[in-house]
């Protein structure tokens, strides 16, 4: 499905990271999780929410911020994932990529619906503060993944870093990311794209 | 392609487009395949990030997701006509719960449009629709339903424009009759929707409405209790999510 759906394999390999991280599962085994979940196996199902589910309620309460509401983010993201995993196809992009594209996708329709002007007032204060995302801290030790991408995150000019963060960590669109970094407008579109080549580049990320 | 929807794949790749933007680009992706390359490559690069702000779920929300997916069909899998680029990431728009119709002709025409034609360029292939089959003969659609013996009604009337909808759970049916309803435009459709419990939207056919505003339908698909039934107005063969509000809810118990 998803046909011109975004995916990918974040280039490192996954197997060793699983435990690592959590839970996630390699890209291989998440793609026979959703592929046994469009044959209606719930348990398969099950599985796939067990390997994925910290991964995308965190980045659904990064992006909505309030608790109760990502929780109903984050069930209608997988429900939307339950709905139409027979139309995900691993040629197009990894399982992975394609779980956190729908969750992103909802989030930010979440915010931008519902919260819009609530999370206007927060414009100074994101703009003020480090996007503080470490909650993987909390755990006591960083993902090697995490890990990664943070040392990829440095390959970034400080602008590029801020626009991407502002845009995928806080849901804000290009036009406000602009204004929060008083950019020219039209210049965050043309940042967050260069930050994310050269992240894709850093991290070796394939389709 | 034009150099300037190019440099907006980063952006979309990360959901920082407004609605507007979304609909061009993606009609500009469905006619250009390096953009789409590039889209997926930049989101899963973005999708990265989520690495550094991985948290515990609370217990509950895997007994919720489990609960809900266990009432709710997958979407059936996509066939060989599916010419039409794919959705991408799909969007549940719930519509609201409650008992109401929108006067069609008060909505802003042109947001419809612009919805529509987004839609067209990302609707679902799979989901090509036939319009429900009318194998019980001349019977009408509401009345297949309400020969019921457990056939209920519930309707909602605004503006002059009213919808009933009759429902019967021995058949698993529900059947949808509106009168006073402007005609869809051309090149758009009334589409008919099932929306459960967790507001989550499932196709139910579509409805054509005639000059004196009238129409029914036969609901496809199994009708549940808890389901409510609403309308949007989409593109022409429908859509795999409402892409627009509702302009009828009616809960069927």
């Amino acid at each position: 499905m998803m046909g011109d759906m975004p995916a990918a394999s974040s280039g490192a390999p996954a197997s060793g990271e699983a435990a690592a991280s959590g839970a996630l599962a390699t890209g291989a085994e998440l793609a026979d999780l959703l592929r046994r979940s469009a044959l209606g196996d719930e348990t398969a199902f099950a599985a796939l929410y067990d390997a994925t589910s910290r991964r995308l309620f965190g980045l659904v309460l990064r992006v909505v911020r309030d608790h109760a509401m990502s929780e109903e983010v984050t069930q209608e993201a997988y429900l939307d994932v339950w709905r139409h995993c027979t139309r995900f196809d691993p040629e197009r992009g990894s399982a992975i990529s394609w779980l956190m594209t729908i969750a992103h996708r909802t989030a930010v329709d979440r915010v931008r619906a519902s919260e819009a002007s609530r999370r206007r007032d927060d414009a100074h204060a994101a703009t003020h503060r480090d996007v503080e995302f470490d909650t993987t801290a909390e755990r006591g030790q960083a993902s090697l993944e995490a890990q990664r991408v943070r040392r990829a995150l440095t390959t970034l000019t400080d602008a590029q870093r801020s626009a991407v963060e502002l845009a995928y960590l806080g849901g804000y669109t290009h036009a406000e990311v602009a204004r929060l970094l008083d950019l020219p407008l039209g210049t965050a579109k043309t940042r967050i794209r260069d930050g994310l080549i050269r992240l894709r580049d850093t991290l070796g990320v394939q389709a | 392609m034009s150099p300037d929807l190019h440099h907006l794949s980063g952006a979309y790749a990360v959901d920082a487009l407004d609605d507007d933007e979304r609909t061009s680009f993606e009609q500009h992706l469905a006619v250009c395949a390096a953009c789409r390359a590039e889209v997926a490559e930049l989101s899963a690069a973005a999708g990265s990030l989520a690495s550094l702000t991985e948290a515990t779920p609370p217990p509950s929300l895997r007994a919720s997701v489990l609960s809900d997916i266990a009432q709710v069909r997958p979407l059936p899998p996509l066939t060989e006509d599916a010419g039409v680029p794919d959705d991408r990431a799909p969007n549940a728009g719930a519509p609201d719960a409650g008992g109401t119709v929108l006067p069609i002709r008060h909505r802003r025409r042109t947001a419809w449009f612009a919805a529509a034609a987004a839609a067209a360029v990302i609707a679902i292939g799979g989901l090509a629709w036939s319009p429900w089959s009318d194998d019980a003969g001349s019977q009408s659609p509401m009345a297949q339903v309400t020969a019921a013996d457990d056939a209920m009604t519930v309707s909602t009337t605004k503006d002059g424009a009213t919808a009933e909808v009759a429902y019967s759970k021995q058949l698993g049916k529900a059947a949808i009759s509106v009168t006073g309803m402007e005609p869809a435009p051309d090149g758009m459709t009334y589409q008919l929707w099932y929306v459960g419990p967790a507001g989550t939207a499932t196709p139910a056919g579509l409805l054509g409405v005639d000059a004196e505003g009238s129409g029914q339908a036969l609901l496809t698909g199994q009708a549940t209790p808890t389901d409510k039934v609403a309308m949007t107005m989409e593109p022409a063969g429908g859509s795999a999510q409402p892409t627009t509000d509702p302009v009828v809810v009616l809960a069927l118990a």
